[in-house]
């Protein structure tokens, strides 16, 4: 694994600088039109989250291991990774709830550990599993978590009623929650986590165990959110992290494998197909628009394109060729070769 | 609201009609050459002596939920990333359990008016009752509370607070056991102290017995929680 690890420094700097072109979704820097301020003060500023070389040991077992993570205003960050691979413990010390062995986290500039309160403050955190009281109706629930979190009184009211609109729990605010669907009592988990709008919003596995309708409608809810608010967001799901956020941190067994901005989709030259048999590589790499051609199975092959050329050229060709063409698909994304690459392939060596 | 006031409040006042009614009969049946003590005197040791027994009892019942539920359900997280100190958490979960224990502390105070018009009784020595007595129930509290950041099962949690309290209930017997000399164990007992205000004596020995406990079991929670911070 260890060689493995190498990547992650240079595309980390490369996420950089994509974050100053961030302003497609109306987020504005605070010194925007001003002179940019410069230096350390300047960095802090704009970074809403640093966390450098965070490391967390339960007894013998390491949990965590050297992890660097930035997160700006308006920036949405997955932390993906296989079960058991550190995700649920770099979110636990994020939201305080744990200590760090070693390693120092800040949330805009204020030390989480030196400065507890006040980094706290500044945060919003759902867990693995919604932190609700049975017994308690959400106006009340959702009331108690805006005092506890310093909403001052007169506000509170206020600021029930907002989340409660953008979780799309309006209508719910006198129901017991011990009878909330699975999937209301996520969103009241989110409701809770956004009450006091807090500039990092801390999301353990939001999605998981919910239906594709629930899944969706929390997407949509985490997108519209990450507008004014910087989102960390940990997921085993590959499609879900593409689909949500601007930047992803693969972790595997407690260290950072992985780290780049999800850039728009680019064309992938990268294609497979299915032929009728019999047939071979050679056929299809004689073709204008390949550029290689590896078989895969009796009938299966991976065709890489020539730079300029798209799927339309390759299926007019092979249809041309007589090829006897049967299935066309997209090799798998970047992020999935990616993923299965580091992990995946690092577990079967 | 919870029930769990009410249960209390119920169950005790049904033990404590009995044992008053019990007492009453009993010392109306005496002569009065027969008679070693007052009336108040056996109505503060009977009565607020069982009280005493209740609120052990029923202290753990209370907290037991007040922190392994929550570390169980992890309802705890919010707590742990919300921006409070654990010691105001902590100083938040013991007034709450007070103000469930305060009501069951006043229950014999409350029988014991009933009599106001009809016996000649010794308000002062009650007052000293009450307070001893509300004194230990914060102390079982704290203990209670100290017991629930043990486990996040609320069983074994209420268990370890029984077990606790089991141990500073019998610690005094030591003596008995023909140690001479081991005025420490005396001491440490919970009922020794108690026995002086059933008596009508508040002593400042006893008061700060009390609450000097109950800080040292606060504090330990507090020790608790912050180690599972650090795992």
């Amino acid at each position: 694994m260890g060689s493995k690890a190498s990547p992650t420094a240079v595309p980390a700097q490369r996420a950089w600088f994509t974050d100053l072109t961030r302003d497609a979704r109306g987020y504005r820097p605070a010194h925007f039109g001003k002179a940019a301020p410069t230096g350390y003060r300047g960095e802090t500023m704009k970074t809403l989250v640093s966390v450098a070389d965070l490391s967390r040991r339960f007894g013998a077992h390491v949990a965590l291991s050297g992890v660097s993570l930035t997160l700006e205003r308006g920036e949405v960050l997955g932390l993906l990774g296989p079960n058991g691979a550190g995700k649920t413990t770099c979110l636990r010390i994020l939201s305080g709830n744990l200590v760090p062995t070693s390693g120092r986290v800040e949330i805009d500039g204020l030390d989480l550990v030196r400065q507890p309160i006040p980094a706290k403050g500044r945060l919003g955190y759902l867990p693995e599993r919604p932190p609700v009281y049975p017994e308690l109706r959400v106006d009340e629930y959702l009331g108690y978590c805006a005092r506890l979190r310093r909403v001052p009184s007169r506000r509170v009211g206020g600021a029930v009623a907002e989340a409660k609109r953008r979780c799309g729990l309006e209508d719910a605010g006198r129901h017991p929650i011990a009878r909330l669907s699975k999937g209301y009592r996520q969103r009241l988990g989110i409701a809770q986590a956004i009450v006091h709008r807090p500039s990092l919003l801390i999301l353990d596995e939001p999605t998981e165990g919910l239906d594709p309708v629930q899944i969706r409608e929390v997407r949509s809810l985490v997108r519209e959110l990450a507008a004014d608010t910087g989102v960390i967001f940990s997921s085993h799901i590959l499609s879900e992290v593409q689909a949500l956020c601007d930047r992803v941190a693969i972790l595997h067994r407690g260290r950072v494998v992985y780290s780049d901005c999800l850039l728009a989709d680019h064309e992938t030259r990268v294609w497979r197909v299915r032929l009728a048999p019999p047939r071979d590589a050679v056929s299809l790499a004689a073709l204008a628009c390949v550029e290689e051609a590896f078989p895969l199975g009796e009938e299966r092959f991976r065709v890489v394109l020539n730079a300029g050329a798209g799927a339309e050229d390759l299926a007019r060709d092979m249809v041309q060729a007589g090829l006897g063409l049967r299935e066309l698909t997209a090799e798998r994304s970047d992020l999935e070769r990616v993923f299965f690459d580091l992990i995946g392939a690092g577990d079967a060596a | 609201m919870t029930p769990l006031l009410w249960v209390l409040l119920g169950a005790g006042q049904i033990v404590l009609a009995w044992v008053f009614l019990q007492t009453l009969e009993h010392f109306s049946g005496l002569k009065a050459d027969e008679r070693v003590a007052s009336l108040s005197l056996e109505l503060s040791l009977n009565l607020f002596g069982l009280a005493a027994v209740l609120a052990l009892l029923a202290a753990p019942l209370i907290t037991m939920r007040m922190l392994s539920g929550e570390l169980r359900d992890g309802s705890f997280d919010l707590i742990g990333s919300a921006p409070v100190r654990l010691a105001e958490v902590i100083a938040g979960k013991f007034l709450g359990a007070v103000i469930l224990v305060t009501p069951l502390c006043l229950l014999p105070a409350a029988n014991l008016a009933l009599l106001a018009g009809e016996a000649r009784l010794d308000p002062g020595l009650f007052a000293a009752a009450t307070l001893g007595l509300w004194l230990a129930a914060l102390l079982f509290t704290a203990v209670g509370l100290y017991g629930s950041s043990l486990s996040a099962q609320p069983g074994p949690a209420v268990l370890a607070a029984f077990g606790i309290l089991l141990l500073f209930s019998v610690i005094g017997r030591a003596e008995s056991l023909g140690v001479e000399g081991l005025s420490l164990f005396g001491w440490l007992a919970w009922n020794e102290h108690l026995f002086w205000f059933l008596l009508g004596a508040v002593r400042l020995g006893d008061v700060a017995y009390f609450l000097l406990f109950t800080l040292f079991f606060l504090a330990l929670t507090h020790r608790r929680l912050a180690n599972r911070r650090l795992g």
